[in-house]
């Protein structure tokens, strides 16, 4: 049993985890929570479940197709909710992504919402469970676990090697000296908002064959990548992949020995004591800027 | 090299900078001096593209720079070494020179570029892995003149590199800046210390209330009771 639920943990918190990620990188380039974040990760899904299920492409390339497109949508989101609003204040940035999410929501509705309420996602390899000892082990599960940890490894590759993902990070260390170097900014944040939705595309492809697609899927799991995000110090990536596994885990032991309807709320409460013990997350700079 | 005419600055409703023209010829390192709230930051600001004048021209070797944006700025020659050792905390030293040439795209140049710095900044060599957060002021400070040197500026903007440093390593910043003069570039050296001023600069301007109230060789500055008392509050 508890091998069981600490694995399905791990698989569903790597997922939360990816979702944490694109939080995690708008939210350093930018200083803004991106709340349609979740939506994207939802249209996504959905894209790549018109490219693979109706569409009949192999898994491969409708993942590659709905990565790319949910780079596009990300860019869109930086120039229709973050770009025109860039010198308002904090508050009209976020209404702005609570707005953009609102209308990704309505076009998942109208274009895939009326044929069924639930999409089933068919697996990648044989649904059949694997039998280790105690241990049960759903393929599809393995499957999310590496390619969770693929994706990491590519970003943290992307972050250290590549010219655009140092620029990301110098314009997350220090905006204006990097405007005074050349760097772009304006195109910083909007390859921020596209890497973040691409990442946020690739864990609904890895998940959607584990679970169901909705339309309202978004934000349940936006909620879950946040508080991974805010657990692990909101601007660490390495905090998100810690914090994403966390509120896996717990959620998953939560629900499985104390009842199924704490499945949702222990997240928060782990949440809530970390931030009460550490309000800057796990990862969060302890110390305070020198100014 | 450098040529500003008349260059009206406003904020809002508030003038700063008011027909304020100063030239700084090839080669040579023209300050400009002024106490707090005189204009000079919106100026290296106008200067950098940060801030866009409402009147005025920033000629750089003949070629319009007011109102361009700031890569562009960068790209033309001009480059801002900011105050307060701006450098990239969280990167390396090497990795803070890498974004020093975010303008440049052609490898070996950059390689070349890094080395050239290591030879003239050694203590950057010595740390070149070491975190820029995890450095001395001094030596953030050389980092942030080594970042801007990366972009292979034909003018360099400096922005009170003596503020915050003790003594002995302004020193040092006046070698390094005078190093900088030998190699043929052109200088504009903001400050507040008139000292550093006198010791590095050909001449300077003195800006008041966002108007130059005093120009001449940078020598006289300091024998210039009147300049001293009423500009710089000596």
């Amino acid at each position: 049993m508890l091998g069981y639920l600490v694995l399905s943990g791990i698989t569903t918190g790597a997922l939360y985890a990816l979702v944490a990620l694109g939080v995690v990188i708008v939210f350093k380039a930018t200083g803004t929570v991106n709340f349609a974040h979740g939506d994207l990760f939802m249209i996504g899904g959905f894209l790549a479940f018109t490219f693979h299920v109706l569409m009949g492409l192999p898994y491969l390339v409708a993942l590659a197709l709905a990565v790319a497109a949910g780079f596009g949508i990300g860019i869109l989101t930086d120039r229709i909710a973050f770009r025109p609003l860039m010198r308002a204040n904090l508050v009209s940035l976020v209404l702005a992504t609570v707005g953009f999410s609102f209308i990704l929501k309505g076009i998942a509705r109208s274009v895939w919402g009326g044929k069924a309420d639930l999409f089933a996602f068919p697996p990648l390899i044989s649904p059949d469970p694997i039998f280790l000892g105690p241990l049960i082990i759903i393929p599809q599960q393995l499957v999310a676990i590496g390619g969770a940890a693929l994706v990491m490894g590519a970003f943290a590759a992307f972050f250290r090697l590549t010219r655009i993902g140092k620029m990301m990070q110098a314009t997350a260390d220090n905006p204006k000296a990097a405007t005074l170097v050349g760097i772009r900014t304006d195109r910083v944040y909007m390859y921020a908002f596209g890497v973040g939705a691409a990442v946020a595309a690739s864990a609904a492809v890895l998940m959607a064959p584990l679970t169901l697609l909705y339309p309202d899927i978004g934000f349940v799991l936006f909620i879950k990548g946040f508080a991974a995000a805010v657990l692990g110090g909101l601007s660490s990536l390495p905090g998100a992949v810690v914090g994403g596994l966390v509120v896996g885990v717990v959620e998953a032991l939560a629900g499985g020995y104390i009842n199924s309807s704490f499945l949702e709320v222990s997240a928060f409460v782990v949440i809530m004591v970390v931030l009460v013990l550490r309000p800057t997350g796990l990862f969060g700079a302890t110390a305070v800027r020198r100014v | 090299m450098l040529a500003v005419a008349h260059l009206n600055v406003w904020y809002g409703v508030t003038e700063i900078l008011r027909d304020v023209s100063f030239d700084v010829p090839d080669g040579r390192i023209v300050a400009l001096l002024g106490g707090n709230g005189s204009g000079k930051t919106t100026i290296l600001n106008t200067l950098t593209g940060l801030v866009k004048p409402r009147a005025g021209s920033v000629l750089l070797a003949g070629e319009e720079c007011a109102g361009l944006r700031a890569d562009q700025i960068v790209r033309k020659g001009m480059v801002q070494v900011p105050q307060g050792r701006e450098v990239f905390q969280s990167m390396s030293v090497v990795e803070n020179l890498e974004m020093g040439a975010a303008t440049r795209r052609d490898r070996a140049e950059l390689r070349a570029g890094i080395e050239d710095m290591m030879g003239l900044f050694p203590t950057l060599a010595r740390k070149s892995r070491q975190r820029a957060g995890s450095l001395s002021g001094g030596e953030q400070q050389m980092l942030a003149i080594a970042r801007a040197l990366m972009a292979r500026p034909r003018c360099l903007l400096m922005d009170e590199p003596s503020a915050g440093l003790s003594p002995v390593v302004v020193d040092t910043m006046i070698d390094a800046i005078l190093a900088l003069h030998r190699r043929g570039l052109t200088i504009l050296l903001v400050e507040q210390n008139v000292g550093v001023a006198a010791a590095a600069a050909d001449s300077a301007h003195v800006l008041q209330n966002g108007e130059i109230a005093f120009s001449g060789p940078a020598a006289s500055l300091l024998d210039n009771p009147e300049v001293l008392r009423s500009y710089l509050g000596r």
